[in-house]
């Protein structure tokens, strides 16, 4: 064998048109189209504010074929509570509602109304496309923004001192039905994580990691190759937990030093040495959590 | 069919006469009796609705909005804090054009923490783009709810009725529950003029440019016009089912009278009983209820109030900085009255933070507005001891 | 009463709608003119045809076996190379040695493929004879790989062609130099008659100069000159030209390539580095003997083809290095042996490999009762009139093998090339090629020049198919002739997968066995094998690039192909950098 040809698990049909106003390279759009490949047309979409609130383009605009509701920054979980109970009111089961939002709106805004939907198993997807800052508002620090990182926000004599939050433990805990990691690097792995989504019934949770070249500055090319970078070097992991208990990872993590995928990224071009060696400590330490959980489903 | 009930019970009643699809509230002082007498009904099956039991009022507001979206009516219920919360979405139903209709328990805002009533808390959404209207009794509370849902599904705009805490909210009254047949034929299900739909997918709400967005305001600003004469084609619909009608804004023995009080909510209730007792003494009192605040009913209290002599407005409620709401709102509608015909306004601020407006309080306003030829300020506090 | 009391003041005619829902896609926005480079489709050439001497579209036939079409592959093989049963068995493969998959996991097994799908093509009845289409004809001297080669090419270009062959049996060095455990008679002899089969008039037995005259073979309109180098060069041992126990390598094989089997004695010292001098010891080997090869100089810079010493070291050949002999020795008169002279490494000669030196006094002796010396053969140009330019003893050729007579071309191993079946077939083409636009300019065809640059795979050699112009099977998109390197590729979508490795004949019963010893591989293997291939440089529809693109410009054209569409294309460069096989190309051109 040479190539794995993946083309056959990637439905056909487009549901986003071109002409939308991501930004050279963007993985937010690559993430959107095979999500909604792999939902198909009878699906709703719910958008607090965030890239995607311009990349679906300005009124009277949609990128998007199938429906579209913009909402505020906080409220992606609590909309898509309300627009499922109105279909099922309306006796409708089998629409699809995906809310889709930013780390803004997932890690930090929006995680009070997501842990109460989580919480009451709300029937639909949630969807996090993980850019690591408040891109939109051009690159200010979020709670996803990695230890280290510059941002607006952040800047190079003072970078991120935190890691990134553990959403997934977060959401894990909240012991709803899937939760899974994916990337735009892994095409079928990210169908395949969201169609299984789709028969699953109550909350489910996606986190896709989105390489921005602009806010990352990095080139527009190397975002497929950053995201794969991630998954291989164990920054990102590929996962999913079932019920909040069952962890398994999904695809191979070879491993390996994290210090190309970090100076890569000229958002973290001012690291010195020794720094990088400690977010490497950071994601070793991480893996070893991660396997833990995978092992002993804690 | 005669119950008796409480004023957060008739709100109740009427979202079960309304055939509510899509229910999402949090629980709050003083409306919560709403919401758990929704959640029985939705329990034992009177009721069926999806009914989403949020984690704040922000998600409660922000869930109807979903609710509405998808076509459905929906319903939610909030006081002071609650409403304050919901403040960014408030904007978004109606900005959305979406008839979500709410109860508002008019509670005084904190701190210092306060569960009792003024009206600072619905006002302060005064410029969100929701009909507000106000209740005397809790018969016209169940009346409102299920009108509300007809205005704004008419205008799609949103409609919050308000009322006053425990003295509405927890305070028992007889209340004539019309029919639910009666009530289908006036109320048929939503037909939504915007919804999400996936064979006619759309988006909603997207950036708009400044080449645009003034003339999507300028509907919303229409439609708050146009709701004053569907609130009056819609209180005639109902009046001609159940004999009842409320109006925009109520004369009360105002003929030929030289001072008019101006009040909303319960206060009026008491202020009927002063005038009844001063007409009774001869006196030229009369009294005028607004229940409309948005849209303002700005050429009925024209019509009103032009050519009296002395104007009292009895507010619950205080703008920092400038005075009673009412007043103020009043005071400006009557700019363009002529000023031959132009009343003599004294805005008066009382009863904040639930403290009681006795028949006393309201005569002695009676008496201070025709003892002095002008008003000192435009905010004239009563009962403040310091 | 009912709702149609009250009225809905709506006009949802109005210019902008009260609330804003979309009406349109965003197909509205040109965001192509975002872009400052934009990609463009191009195929490029995989290295593996740049490398291979024959110029063989070996990523298209490795394509077409893996889309299932054996047969199709076969016969582009076979466009491009008249003898890869041959090929497949005793060609260097520098193709796999330049094999993008080796920087991956190991080099595709090339010769093991293009050997099955050889064997193949030979268990079919040979195609029908090329329809004669010119009135020339063509006398071509030799009939190894480079003489049937030009003659193959030149028949089915049209041509007549008379092949003469000094010995009783067509094949060249390959049926006198090449010993039969690697190429099978039966083979070649199949091989041959495939070539044959193509109207080629075959004159054995027939030495130019000797039984037929330059004049008689003068007489077309032009000729192609490949005999081979067959005289053994001078072996500088002192005294060695008395030893008759001291004899040429290639004369031995040739002995035992007819059949013949020497007594050589029990010890057997053979001279060399090269193939020659692998095929003489291990041909030794099997008449018993124990061989030892002198070389002087160390193993790294031995001509032969690895495989060969690898399997001479696993059959029990002895290997003395940094070691030349020098003189005889003698006890009593009689010969014993060999002197031989202790060499270092110095400096690098101008073949780039580093010369030996002898170290001063450092001698030793061995004992052999034959010597075989394998250290190059020279030619004998004799027959050719004085007028063809010579260097060195071989003949002076253009690009296209054409020497300094207008009639006269010439290739393999008389012309200053590789020794190399593959390049002898290589060099056969070129002056197929050569001659056919020779012939058709004297005819008085505005042929214009041959486009060789354009005939070339990459920079390696030239493609018949594309000089006949013929449809290609393998559909491509924008080929540029340029080789594609490692870094061109994206790696990350390729799974390793071990090699398939030939199966070899137990090396324990070699000794008295001339019997093939690589049996290749099985079908099935083969067919895996050319799976492994990554399809260098060239659109294999995988679509990698179409779901990549967050802009959705590309789409998938009829005819399998993609478009992009350049009204939305941001630019932003994903499809090349992810396309597996380097096929996209960012450009500023045309922006």
């Amino acid at each position: 064998m040479s190539q794995t040809i993946i083309k056959q698990h990637i439905p056909r049909d487009d549901l986003l048109a071109s002409g939308h106003l991501a930004c050279p390279g963007c993985a937010a759009p690559i993430a959107m189209n095979l999500v909604l490949k792999a939902l198909g047309p009878e699906t709703m979409v719910v958008l607090p504010a965030c890239c995607w609130s311009i990349i679906a383009g300005p009124w009277p605009q949609s990128s998007l074929r199938v429906p579209l509701f913009h909402t505020a920054f906080e409220t992606g979980a609590a909309v898509a509570s309300g627009i499922k109970a109105g279909l099922v009111a309306r006796g409708d089961t089998e629409t699809t509602v995906i809310s889709w939002a930013g780390d803004g709106g997932t890690f930090d805004i929006g995680l009070q109304a997501l842990s109460g939907a989580a919480e009451r198993n709300e029937d639909f997807i949630y969807i996090c496309y993980d850019n690591e800052a408040y891109m939109n508002t051009g690159v200010q620090r979020s709670s996803a923004t990695p230890w280290g990182a510059w941002t607006t926000t952040t800047p190079t004599n003072d970078p991120e001192h935190q890691p990134k939050k553990d959403i997934m433990a977060i959401m894990a805990a909240h012991r709803i039905p899937y939760a899974a990691t994916a990337s735009v690097a892994y095409p079928v792995d990210l169908v395949e994580k969201v169609k299984k989504a789709r028969t699953i019934r109550g909350t489910r949770f996606l986190h896709i990691l989105a390489p921005c070249p602009p806010g990352w500055k990095t080139q527009n090319d190397e975002t497929i190759d950053l995201a794969r970078m991630a998954v291989e070097r164990r920054v990102f992991p590929l996962m999913e937990v079932e019920n909040g208990g069952t962890w398994r990872f999904t695809v191979d993590h070879p491993g390996g030093s994290i210090e190309e995928y970090i100076r890569r990224q000229a958002r973290f071009k001012h690291l010195t040495d020794r720094q990088v060696e400690i977010i490497q400590d950071e994601v070793d330490a991480r893996w070893g959590i991660l396997s833990n959980r995978v092992e002993h489903g804690t | 069919m005669k119950k008796v009930m409480i004023g957060n019970h008739a709100v109740s009643w009427g979202v079960l006469r309304s055939r509510v699809e899509v229910i999402s509230a949090y629980p709050i002082t003083p409306q919560t009796q709403i919401v758990e007498a929704l959640s029985d009904m939705v329990a034992d099956g009177s009721l069926p609705a999806q009914y989403i039991k949020v984690e704040s009022e922000h998600s409660a507001m922000a869930a109807c909005i979903g609710g509405s979206i998808a076509g459905t009516r929906t319903f939610t219920a909030t006081s002071a804090q609650g409403l304050a919360l919901m403040h960014e979405m408030l904007h978004w139903a109606a900005g959305g054009r979406l008839p979500v209709v709410m109860a508002n328990v008019n509670r005084a805002m904190a701190p210092g923490w306060t569960i009792w009533t003024d009206q600072n808390d619905s006002l302060s959404q005064r410029d969100t783009g929701w009909i507000q209207l106000y209740c005397e009794t809790n018969q016209e509370v169940f009346d409102t709810t299920v009108q509300a849902f007809k205005l704004a599904e008419t205008v799609d705009l949103p409609v919050m009725l308000v009322l006053d805490a425990f003295f509405l909210s927890h305070t028992s009254e007889p209340v004539d529950v019309t029919e639910q047949e009666d009530v289908d034929r006036f109320l048929p299900q939503r037909d939504a003029t915007f919804k999400m739909d996936t064979s006619d997918p759309h988006a909603f709400g997207a950036l708009v440019r400044p080449d645009a967005y003034t003339e999507m305001r300028w509907q919303q600003q229409e439609a708050m016009h146009e709701a004053r004469d569907v609130f009056r084609q819609v209180e005639d619909v109902w009046e001609a089912i159940t004999g009842r009608r409320y109006g925009a804004v109520e004369a009360y023995r105002t003929e030929d009278a030289d001072l008019l009080l101006v009040t909303s909510g319960t206060i009026t209730s008491t202020a009927r009983t002063v005038v009844d007792e001063r007409r009774a003494g001869g006196e030229k009192v009369g009294l005028l209820k607004v229940k409309m605040f948005r849209p303002f009913p700005t050429e009925e209290l024209r019509g009103h109030l032009g050519g009296v002599d002395r104007v009292a407005v009895l507010d619950r409620n205080i703008s920092p900085g400038h005075g009673g709401i009412f007043a103020e709102e009043i005071r400006s509608a009557l700019y363009d009255v002529p000023p031959e015909d132009r009343p003599n306004l004294f805005g008066y601020v009382l009863g904040l933070g639930g403290r009681d407006v006795t028949p006393t309080v309201i005569s002695d306003i009676i008496d201070n507005c025709r003892s002095t030829a002008r008003p000192e300020r435009e905010d004239l506090w009563v009962g403040v001891e310091l | 009463m009912s709702e149609r009391d009250v009225t809905k003041p709506h006009d949802t005619g109005r210019k902008i709608p009260p609330i804003a829902i979309s009406e349109t896609s965003t197909l509205v926005n040109p965001t192509g003119s975002w872009k400052y480079i934009m990609p463009r489709y191009e195929d490029r050439v995989a290295p593996c045809n740049a490398g291979c001497p024959v110029g063989i579209d070996i990523e298209g036939y490795m394509y077409l076996i893996g889309q299932g079409r054996l047969q199709e592959a076969a016969d582009l093989l076979v466009r491009e190379n008249p003898m890869p049963a041959v090929t497949g068995r005793v060609c260097h493969h520098p193709c796999e040695d330049s094999c993008n998959r080796a920087s991956l996991d190991e080099a595709v097994a090339i010769h093991s493929v293009e050997r099955r799908l050889g064997d193949m093509i030979l268990a079919a009845p040979p195609p029908p004879a090329p329809e004669r289409t010119r009135e020339e004809t063509v006398a071509v001297i030799g009939s190894g790989p480079a003489g049937l080669s030009c003659a193959c090419f030149l028949a089915r270009l049209g041509y007549g062609v008379t092949v003469f062959e000094a010995a009783a049996e067509a094949g060249g060095m390959l049926r006198l130099g090449i010993p039969e455990y690697r190429l099978p008679r039966a083979i070649l002899d199949r091989q041959i008659e495939r070539i044959q089969a193509a109207g080629i008039d075959l004159r054995t037995s027939t030495r130019v100069g000797t039984d037929v005259p330059w004049a008689e073979v003068d007489a077309f309109d032009a000729v192609f000159v490949a005999p081979g180098a067959h005289v053994g060069k001078d072996s500088r041992i002192d005294g060695a030209e008395s030893v008759s126990a001291i004899r040429p390598g290639l004369e031995f094989l040739k002995e035992v390539n007819a059949g013949g089997r020497p007594d050589l004695g029990e010890r057997v010292i053979v001279v060399g580095g090269g193939n020659t001098a692998m095929d003489c010891a291990r041909s030794a080997l099997r008449l018993g003997a124990d061989v030892t090869v002198l070389y002087r100089r160390t193993p790294r810079e031995m001509p032969a083809i690895p495989q060969e010493v690898r399997e001479a070291k696993q059959e029990g050949v002895e290997f003395e290095f940094l070691a030349a002999p020098i003189g005889v020795a003698k006890e009593g008169g009689v010969f014993t042996g060999i002197t031989c002279q202790r060499m270092e490494l110095g400096e690098p000669d101008e073949s780039g490999r580093r010369r030996p030196v002898p170290i001063e006094g450092d001698t030793f002796t061995t004992k052999a009762d034959t010597v075989l010396t394998a250290i190059g053969e020279d030619c004998d140009l004799s027959f050719l009139p004085g007028d063809i330019g010579t260097t060195w003893g071989l003949v002076e050729v253009d690009e296209l093998g054409e020497s300094t007579s207008a009639t006269v071309f010439a290739g393999g191993d008389v012309v200053d090339m590789p020794r190399s079946v593959a390049d002898a077939l290589g060099a056969g083409k070129r002056a197929a090629i050569g001659i056919d636009h020779f012939l058709r300019e004297k005819a008085g065809e505005d042929v214009g020049e041959v486009p060789l640059d354009d005939l070339r795979f990459g920079g390696g050699n030239v493609s018949a198919l594309r000089y006949s112009k013929d449809a290609d099977p393998i559909p491509r998109e924008a080929p540029v002739n340029q080789t594609v390197t490692w870094d061109q590729m994206n790696p990350h979508h390729f799974q390793t997968a071990p090699r398939h490795e030939d199966h070899f004949h137990d090396a324990i019963d070699l000794r008295s066995a001339f019997g093939e010893t690589n049996f290749g591989l099985s079908q099935k293997e083969a067919i895996e094998e050319a799976e492994r291939c990554l399809n260098c440089g060239v659109c294999n529809r995988c679509e990698l690039c179409l779901i990549f693109c967050p802009d959705m410009a590309i789409s998938r054209r009829e005819d399998g192909g993609f478009e992009i569409d350049m009204r939305y294309c941001k630019g932003c460069g994903l499809c090349a950098a992810e396309c597996p096989r380097g096929a996209v190309t960012m450009t500023r051109e045309g922006i």
